[in-house]
């Protein structure tokens, strides 16, 4: 009887103008945005790969040190391989960094910032289609499963033969649930078929457990709003006030709670401003500058060249001597400012992840919230990347500060600045920047309080229907 | 078997809707109950079904008693509403099929619905036709073949030939003789009284949820059935 009740709800719906509606525009969709993703990751693998070699003819064609020194180096995001699906924050928060000496880096020229249309209308991507539309075919699909039954007769007749609701319930959950997933899994389908034959797209063994991952993540996500809505269906004696309360629901859940969360996170936990922070820096560095002066005046006073002008060793020794005296007081004042800057930018990083961890969490009330974070952290596009990104750059900066220093002040021959003669650059032992992005078992640990949420709504709301519909007035 | 005693229904909202309606309906015997909207016809049928729980009394079916055993007393009983409501983008032939299904009739094949699709008068033409599309009267023969499909002893009828042209309603009570005939027992609500007085052993008035008028074909022999009606409901009485 079961196997009846569910094949009855898959013809009843597979049969209805609305899936075929649909299945066609969820076909179109998710073939759209998977193969606009795919796209927008190959040209920005082109542009990445364009831009780390411009860098190395940058760095190459210095002059010398000092200008290097002054320029600093920049540091690429390479773009990953599941943002083809799952396109998450990176293309609002920039692909390059500049790192120098002084400035705390960050990375700048994002796609919005370099094409803001793409602000606008935001990007077409699997998460933006699971989240909006397929939700709300969800809950089309299913605002009246049981009310709707109710309002044309077809329960009455139904318990009229010896079925037990717990049964008929169970056969139209299951029934309803198979049929929903179609227009999801058949074009998810085939665009996992696009991204396998295009040729730029290597996806390894981790790449695909992730792409499984975030499809079980579709999956929850979907049967959230599909038990939600068999849930008020069963509690509500009128498909049209179960429309209307579900819709109320929907809003809820994927457009107020993530911004209500942001909100809240920063009224609980305010941090300064980016320009504060700038101007706390500019005047321990003013303070410091101020000191060197007085320090180099009194070297130079007590250090004065007292050997033959004519002799040219003796000269060259004394400015052996300054130049060392300056590469030293130089290397003390950036360490200063550098220990300075990082205490700053430490305590303004902490809270400002503080800030951003208690919007995340508040905001994971939200399965549709619990979906981004969630399918973000498994594509390697999410916040987390982003600030793993960012602090393997802070953490190269002092690195490369230390190694460019060195060399501007190892390169300080007087006798050949004088002679004209410019030092050679050579950059064959400047430190390279890693950056490992972060390992499946560290993804996935991150994402399961994402995955409970969700199974818990889904228990929740099941539980609602079953128990609700046991009790439910058919007349 | 139909079977009420002391069958009472009062709502949450203190709405006495069914009062202690005593009743029975035997094999091969159909039953025309007549009353206002709102009497408690519907109350009545509800209660047999197990649809809501009675306040007071017991209705049984064969004996069993539906709030005790509502699945095992539904396998001895048919039910066709005012509006046959089918699913609507199934056939003829898909409705039949999940209904008998449900009804534990798994053996039946395609041959069988179309037999009882023609019992029903039913056009050939409109087996294979989306039920969307079906008159009120092609919805009505269709929900008679699932009831003959069921082929229960006991048959439950909420208002059936209300909107049927005249032609379709005769039909239908012609089907309904057959059942009589084959020892079914009939419990009807309806407001035709010139077409129940035609077909029914038993006639009960119900005037706010009391049976206020019970009688057989023989003693209303000779009597205006309208005129009865509209005395009883203007009028309080008991049974008589």
């Amino acid at each position: 009887m079961l196997r009846d009740i569910i094949k009855k709800e898959i013809l009843e719906t597979i049969t209805s103008p609305k899936f075929v509606f649909t299945f066609l525009l969820c076909v179109i969709l998710i073939l759209l945005s998977v193969y606009t993703g795919i796209n927008n990751y190959t040209s920005e693998l082109h542009e990445y790969n364009t831009a780390v070699a411009l860098n190395k003819r940058n760095l190459d064609s210095q002059s010398d040190f000092g200008a290097l020194l002054s320029m600093g180096t920049k540091i690429n995001k390479p773009p990953q391989v599941l943002s083809s699906i799952i396109s998450g924050i990176q293309e609002a928060v920039g692909r390059r960094a500049t790192v120098t000496t002084s400035i705390d880096p960050n990375l700048i020229d994002s796609k919005y910032n370099s094409n803001p249309v793409f602000a606008i209308f935001g990007e077409l991507d699997l998460t933006f289609i699971i989240k909006i539309v397929l939700s709300l075919f969800a809950i089309l699909f299913t605002y009246d499963a049981i009310v709707g039954e109710k309002e044309r007769g077809t329960l009455k007749l139904t318990l009229s033969n010896s079925i037990p609701r717990d049964r008929l319930i169970l056969g139209k959950a299951i029934g309803g649930f198979i049929s929903l997933m179609m227009p999801l899994i058949i074009p998810l389908l085939l665009g996992l078929i696009l991204l396998v034959i295009y040729p730029n797209i290597l996806l390894t063994g981790d790449d695909w457990i992730r792409i499984g991952l975030i499809f079980l993540m579709f999956l929850l996500y979907i049967s959230v709003f599909f038990t939600l809505s068999l849930f008020v269906s069963a509690r509500t004696s009128r498909s049209s006030s179960s429309l209307l309360i579900l819709l109320f629901i929907w809003v809820t859940f994927v457009t107020v709670i993530p911004k209500a969360a942001v909100m809240v996170a920063a009224r609980i936990s305010p941090i300064p401003s980016v320009h504060e922070i700038n101007a706390e820096k500019e005047e321990f560095q003013k303070e410091e500058q101020a000191k060197l002066l007085p320090e180099m005046t009194k070297w130079q006073q007590e250090h004065t060249f007292q050997g033959d002008p004519g002799n040219q060793e003796q000269i060259a020794a004394y400015q052996k001597e300054l130049t060392d005296y300056i590469a030293e007081i130089q290397i003390e004042f950036n360490s200063k400012v550098e220990e300075h800057n990082a205490l700053i930018d430490e305590g303004y990083h902490a809270k400002r992840l503080k800030q951003q961890m208690l919007a995340l969490n508040f905001s994971r009330i939200s399965p549709a919230s619990a979906l981004m974070i969630g399918a973000m952290s498994l594509g390697k596009t999410g916040i987390e990347e982003h600030e793993r990104f960012l602090n393997s750059i802070r953490s190269y900066k002092p690195i490369y500060s230390e190694w460019a220093t060195n060399k501007a002040m190892k390169s300080l021959d007087f006798t050949k600045i004088a002679e004209g003669k410019m030092p050679e650059i050579d950059i064959s032992d400047m430190p390279e920047h890693n950056f490992k992005p972060e390992s499946l078992r560290n993804s996935f640990a991150r994402v399961l309080p994402d995955f409970f949420i969700m199974i818990g709504f889904i228990i929740v709301f099941f539980v609602g229907a079953y128990v609700s519909f046991l009790r439910y007035d058919i007349r | 078997m139909l079977e009420a005693k002391n069958l009472t229904k009062r709502y949450d909202d203190g709405l006495l809707a069914l009062d202690n309606l005593n009743l029975e309906v035997k094999e091969g015997e159909i039953f025309c109950l007549f009353g206002a909207n709102g009497a408690g016809k519907t109350t009545a049928i509800n209660l047999f079904l197990n649809f809501i729980p009675p306040t007071e009394g017991t209705a049984l079916i064969n004996g069993i008693d539906v709030t005790k055993e509502p699945l095992k007393s539904k396998r001895y009983i048919s039910f066709v509403s005012e509006n046959v409501m089918l699913y609507d983008n199934f056939t003829a032939f898909q409705n039949l099929d999940y209904f008998a299904k449900l009804a534990g009739k798994r053996l039946l094949s395609k041959k069988d619905y179309r037999r009882a699709l023609q019992k029903v008068g039913l056009e050939e033409s409109a087996y294979t036709m989306r039920t969307k599309n079906y008159s009120k009267g092609m919805r009505q023969k269709l929900g008679i073949a699932i009831l003959m499909i069921k082929d229960a002893p006991n048959i439950i009828l909420d208002e059936p030939t209300a909107g049927l042209d005249p032609k379709a309603a005769a039909e239908f009570l012609d089907l309904l003789l057959e059942f009589k005939e084959s020892g079914k027992a009939i419990f009807m609500s309806t407001h035709d009284i010139l077409r129940a007085k035609y077909i029914a052993d038993r006639i009960g008035f119900l005037k706010q949820g009391k049976l206020v008028m019970l009688r057989t074909q023989s003693e209303l022999e000779g009597e205006d059935l309208s005129k009865l009606y509209l005395h009883y409901m203007h009028e309080h009485g008991e049974v008589n």
